[in-house]
């Protein structure tokens, strides 16, 4: 009788490469095959738009109001922020029904390293802002707005969806690995969504007051939208591509390490 | 033989619960072993800390010579792991999760599709391999389920509750391919189960497991025969208990019933029937049914337990 086959130990990077591409790809193929959850966190942000955009289109007169053709070229950013916030807790969500119903402990009993696990959830979920990201570019520019820092804004704008989803999905698999329960998961959305609304999101912070406007100027949304903005009303600058990136990505750096460390815990827990 | 699992000792606490209290046992190469036990004895629990899904909290466990702990990586290449509830992505399809399983494992894409191809038509499911498993019955999940966890060709399989709540033909076609594997493939089988028949058709020996320490050893023709006499179980229907207790009490020691029945181990084997039934009849107990079973598993489990396993509801 054969021996037990030990096949080399497959925790090569090349390899962890392929599982992480491959676990993308189901989280890809189940955004593709529910469409019907991906389709709300378009449309609703695109309906907010043409809403505000007739609504404070008079508030472009306000002293105060960074220059622009349109209220459309403002909450350009805005509409992407809040579209990437609809799902963007789908890592989260996905990785709790994965605990939910078992489907984590075969990824772990698997001799996958457990990076491929989280993080090929999380790429998944990048990809997928990014795309939507990309239609809520072409539909603002068809409806007439101008992105005045051109090609590389538009990248910009691709790469900040990509990393918040690496940041919101990062603390949703926390929440996950520590909760195991979706709805918990789930929760968080309000939170995302509210933090968005408090910031420079929709409205410049110099025309807001007392404690909101203070809670906005600190609010690390803010941090990044007004760059963006920057570089879709008034043009490329380097600085403003930094740091609309660099936030998040700290952010991101921070939040998927938290993952996977919580994720580590768990398992190595006496 | 050479030891394949091995447990020394282990302990899993959940707090101040004890899931695991301490089991040693051995499995060999090329046997099936089956852990025998009702709902929340502790074997998944077990099973999870031999697949190193959870670390054990005391004592040591070794798979294939590889410690779960110190050699995790090890260990998961050289099991395969079926484990309650067939953990499927519903949204995925046959091939696809083969395809998956087979990248999980650092198996080329080619090896992939031919084993995969072969492996689901082993289980019957070449027909069904590129639909999502959403269509699937609960008998084609199990079977999907053990088809991926021998993608990487295990030498060891662990197999946590393999036929729950599966209809009598759908297990019936899972023992035959657990069967097929230990007896062609060689594979050594740890399978945990709360059926007394699936333990005893398909397992070489096996641990029953109670409140998490294992209360019996053995193959099951070893363990029926430490039970000794057979059951004979009577039903006075709305006579009285008591007196029948009394009377069967001269036959040999009284054994766990279901209410309404008295249950006895007749020391002078089944020639003593008659001799019971005229006692009874003198004493005037009313008998309205009577059985007289051979020692199964369940009397093994009763003898060790002070409680049947069979009908403690644990059906799905």
């Amino acid at each position: 009788m054969s021996g037990p086959k030990v096949g080399p130990g497959p925790r090569s990077l090349r390899l962890s490469g392929v599982q992480t591409a491959m676990l993308a790809r189901r989280s890809l193929v189940a955004e593709w095959r529910q469409l019907f959850s991906v389709l709300p966190g378009l449309v609703f942000p695109l309906l907010l738009a043409a809403v505000y955009t007739r609504q404070f289109q008079r508030a472009l007169g306000l002293p105060g109001f960074p220059e622009v053709e349109s209220f459309l070229d403002f909450i350009l950013p805005a509409s992407i922020l809040q579209a990437v916030s609809f799902g963007a807790s789908s890592a989260g969500t996905e990785l709790a029904l994965d605990i939910e119903n078992g489907f984590l402990d075969r990824l772990l009993a698997s001799p996958v390293a457990r990076v491929p696990v989280l993080v090929g959830r999380l790429a998944g979920a990048a990809i997928v802002a990014a795309g939507k990201t990309l239609v809520i570019v072409a539909v603002f520019v068809v409806f007439g707005a101008e992105i005045a820092g051109g090609p590389a804004a538009v990248l910009v704008l691709l790469a900040v969806s990509s990393l918040l989803v690496l940041v919101i999905g990062g603390i949703s698999q926390v929440l996950a690995i520590r909760t195991g329960s979706q709805e918990a998961v789930g929760a968080t959305f309000p939170l995302i969504f509210v933090t968005i609304f408090m910031s420079s999101a929709f409205f410049p912070t110099s025309l807001m007051s007392g404690w909101f406007r203070m809670v906005a100027q600190n609010n690390p949304i803010t941090w990044i939208v007004d760059p963006l903005r920057r570089l879709v009303v008034v043009g490329w600058s380097w600085t403003d591509a930094v740091a609309a990136l660099g936030v998040p990505a700290v952010c991101a750096v921070g939040t998927v390490g938290a993952a996977l460390a919580a994720l580590q815990r768990k398992l190595s827990r006496p | 033989m050479e030891s394949v699992i091995e447990a020394r000792g282990l302990v899993r606490r959940f707090g101040d619960i004890v899931a695991v209290a301490g089991i040693d046992l051995d499995v060999t190469q090329g046997e099936v072993f089956g852990f025998l036990g009702p709902n929340g004895a502790g074997k998944s629990t077990a099973v999870r800390m031999f697949t190193t899904l959870l670390r054990p909290s005391g004592g040591t466990a070794r798979v294939g010579g590889f410690d779960v702990v110190a050699d995790a990586g090890a260990v998961r290449r050289i099991i395969g792991v079926a484990l309650q509830d067939a953990a499927i992505d519903p949204l995925m399809t046959a091939n696809e999760l083969v395809r998956l399983q087979a990248v999980l494992h650092g198996i080329s894409r080619a090896d992939a599709r031919s084993r995969g191809g072969e492996l689901l038509a082993r289980v019957g499911l070449s027909g069904a391999a590129k639909r999502r498993v959403s269509t699937y019955s609960g008998g084609m999940r199990r079977r999907l389920d053990l088809a991926l966890s021998l993608i990487h060709e295990p030498s060891i399989l662990f197999l946590d509750e393999p036929t729950t709540g599966l209809d009598p033909t759908s297990r019936l076609a899972l023992w035959e391919e657990v069967g097929r594997l230990n007896s062609e493939h060689g594979t050594t089988v740890f399978l945990t189960t709360q059926y007394l028949e699936e333990a005893d058709q398909l397992a070489d020996r096996i641990a029953i497991i109670d409140g998490g320490r294992i209360v019996r050893q053995g193959s099951p023709s070893e363990l029926k025969a430490t039970v000794g006499a057979p059951t004979l179980r009577i039903d006075v229907g709305d006579g009285d208990d008591a007196a029948a207790r009394n009377v069967l009490r001269r036959f040999g020691s009284q054994r766990p019933a279901r209410e309404g029945r008295v249950a006895v181990g007749l020391e002078g084997g089944a020639a003593q029937l008659a001799e019971v039934i005229r006692a009874l009849d003198q004493a005037g107990v009313g008998v309205a049914h009577f059985e007289l079973d051979a020692p199964s598993l369940d009397d093994v489990f009763a003898e060790a337990t002070g409680r049947r396993l069979e009908g403690d509801g644990v059906d799905e």
